[in-house]
């Protein structure tokens, strides 16, 4: 699929955008799952029926150990994992065009200051720190997904810093500058702009990592407990005997929906870059 | 020469800033700072509460706690599990022999089979097969690595018998480990690859269009010949700092995967800790951790400084 090729408010044209098929349909699918999710799901995930029951006719992915209907918990749980994930983003994009921003545009001490902070939170390993934060906090949603976006704002600083840092030395920025309209103005209305690129694809990958991470997390029992996501479910098949007793459709259908959605994010996010920039790096 | 040093700057404040947050977590978070620091896995008195209080130096003022917390971590201690009745750092040194035994060789051939896979895919991009191994490595980078040993397992293990179930050894002989390591090491093999395979194919996308190029295939050169002679060398720069900065990733993916296949190293030492709440272990595990991943960093950029000649000459 192409999009028009849009222009700027200078009417230079950007480059023209073509969409990746695949990952458009596939998250798509996911995301209108999650919007009806209400209307989709044949029962509620909550809802107890008879136990360990194999998919039939009216549980098509059979039910868990206490009887609740999987397709229900599936539909139902792509609505946890993909808030989680474009929240998490959400914030670590904001947080992660600010830092990049503010040091790419006033260079100097400034510069340095954050960039030393950032190499720092680059090293931190996420993982085990929010393993470490999630045992004593015993956490809620909202938490994972706060926490998940202070630390992964790193690699967006990083790149929004490198593109700023191209883009003020141009000469469209200097005759701003020269013309006597102050920093936040140019900030706002020359270089954000020229963002969009570099941050829609930063937004896309940190979800999906986002929702790695918070599928991992909640396999290790530190989700939320109140709200099924997939990675909780996987938790469930693998303690509750999902696995010894072979009922694969348990733990591979929820298991199979987080590979499906974060590879439609991935190849998403490819359409916004060129050939020789499909980096996915610090994801 | 002046940029290294800065560097080493920089991680020693990350060593430095990494230590305190472990020491302000227990402390910050809500409940008894007491059950925090020791877990809450035993039960005692009152008056055993009080004592371990004096003994862990929770009544003295902040300020001297952390005067003292600095000093036991320089002595090497790290506290003693109430789980496990055990020093907590001989306890994550036993396990991590462990990991690393199973992260070393995955680390090593992903690095070298994502390399050399991406760098052919980037040099023959539009080819039927180069098509193929890019999509089947976006897949693997796309699945969580506990999902894939989870399928692997049911799969070679489960069914078709090929495998161990669980463990590190049975007997105990080279073989019967090396028998056991396979499954996950391969896991753990692909997902490191996969990732490096990205990287290396851009990497190579980019250099392509170099100058240097032109003039090697000018010089009669024959395309397999440029791209490993010439373009290698310099397009698996970037893939030598993402393996660095990527070994916090690929650690807490082999946690992950020594749970599923119920392998006692450091994952399974990190659930356990987490299913008892043994915060100590928790916590001297995490700055093992990032102890290993900071010197790793450091050493990748040690090498990169020795590779590179332009890093070299500033």
């Amino acid at each position: 699929m192409r999009l028009k090729p849009f222009f700027n408010r200078r009417g230079i044209i950007k480059e023209k955008i073509s969409l990746n098929k695949f990952g458009l349909i596939l998250f798509s699918f996911f995301t209108l799952t999650a919007v009806f999710a209400l209307h989709l799901a044949p029962y509620d995930p909550w809802e107890r029926f008879e136990p360990y029951a194999s998919p039939n006719r009216y549980h098509l992915l059979g039910t868990n150990d206490i009887g609740n209907d999987i397709l229900s918990e599936l539909i139902h749980g792509s609505r946890v994992s993909l808030l989680v994930g474009l929240g998490t983003a959400s914030i670590a994009t904001l947080l992660g065009l600010i830092i990049g921003l503010v040091s790419g545009y006033f260079k100097g001490i400034v510069d340095e200051l954050l960039m030393g902070i950032t190499d720092i939170f680059l090293m931190i390993p996420r993982i085990p720190l929010i393993i470490i934060l999630a045992a004593f906090l015993r956490p809620s949603f909202w938490i994972i997904m706060l926490v998940l976006g202070l630390i992964w704002w790193t690699t967006t600083a990083r790149v929004v810093r490198s593109k700023t840092l191209q883009i003020r030395e141009m000469s469209f920025v200097t005759s701003s500058r020269s013309l006597g309209f102050k920093n936040s103005y140019i900030i706002v209305s020359d270089i954000i702009p020229h963002l969009f690129q570099v941050l829609s694809t930063k937004f896309m990958l940190t979800t999906a990592s986002a929702m790695i991470s918070e599928a991992s997390l909640s396999f290790l029992g530190l989700g939320d407990p109140s709200m099924k996501s997939w990675g909780m479910m996987i938790n469930f098949a693998f303690q509750r005997g999902g696995f010894i007793n072979e009922m694969w459709w348990w733990y591979a259908a929820p298991g199979i929906c987080i590979t499906m959605c974060v590879l439609s994010i991935v190849s998403l996010s490819f359409s916004f870059e060129r050939e020789e920039q499909k980096v996915i790096a610090g994801m | 020469m002046k940029t290294f040093r800065k560097k080493a700057v920089r991680y020693c404040l990350a060593v430095f800033i990494i230590a305190s947050l472990n020491f302000i977590i227990p402390r910050a978070m809500p409940g008894d700072p007491v059950v925090n620091l020791l877990g809450e896995d035993f039960s005692v008195s009152q008056d055993a509460i009080e004592e371990l209080k004096a003994e862990l130096g929770l009544d003295k003022p902040l300020p001297v706690q952390y005067l003292n917390y600095w000093r036991d971590i320089l002595r090497f201690d790290l506290g003693y599990s109430y789980h496990y009745y055990m020093n907590v750092l001989e306890l994550i040194i036993s396990k991590m022999k462990w990991t690393l035994l199973l992260v070393a060789p995955a680390i090593i051939l992903g690095a070298v089979i994502g390399a050399f896979l991406g760098s052919l895919s980037g040099w023959y991009k539009n080819t039927f097969k180069n098509r193929l191994s890019t999509s089947l490595f976006l897949a693997v980078y796309s699945t969580p690595p506990y999902f894939l040993s989870l399928i692997f397992l049911y799969l070679f293990s489960f069914k078709l018998d090929l495998f161990p179930l669980k463990g590190f050894y049975a007997t105990g002989g080279l073989m019967d480990i090396m028998h056991h390591l396979f499954l996950p090491a391969l896991v753990l093999t692909l997902f490191i690859a996969s990732r490096n395979y990205m990287i290396m194919r851009a990497s190579v996308l980019q250099e392509k269009g170099r100058l240097y190029v032109e003039y090697a295939r000018a010089k009669g050169l024959l395309g397999r010949a440029v791209l490993f002679r010439h373009i290698f060398k310099n397009a698996s720069l970037p893939v030598i700092t993402l393996v660095a900065l990527d070994f916090g990733f690929i650690l807490s993916g082999a946690l992950f995967v020594e749970i599923i296949f119920s392998m006692n190293g450091m994952g399974t030492l990190i659930y356990d800790a987490l299913m008892s709440r043994d915060y100590p272990v928790l916590q001297g595990a995490f700055l093992i951790i990032t102890l290993m991943v900071i010197t790793a960093n450091s050493i990748a950029d040690l090498l990169y400084s020795i590779l590179d000649p332009r890093v070299r000459l500033k």
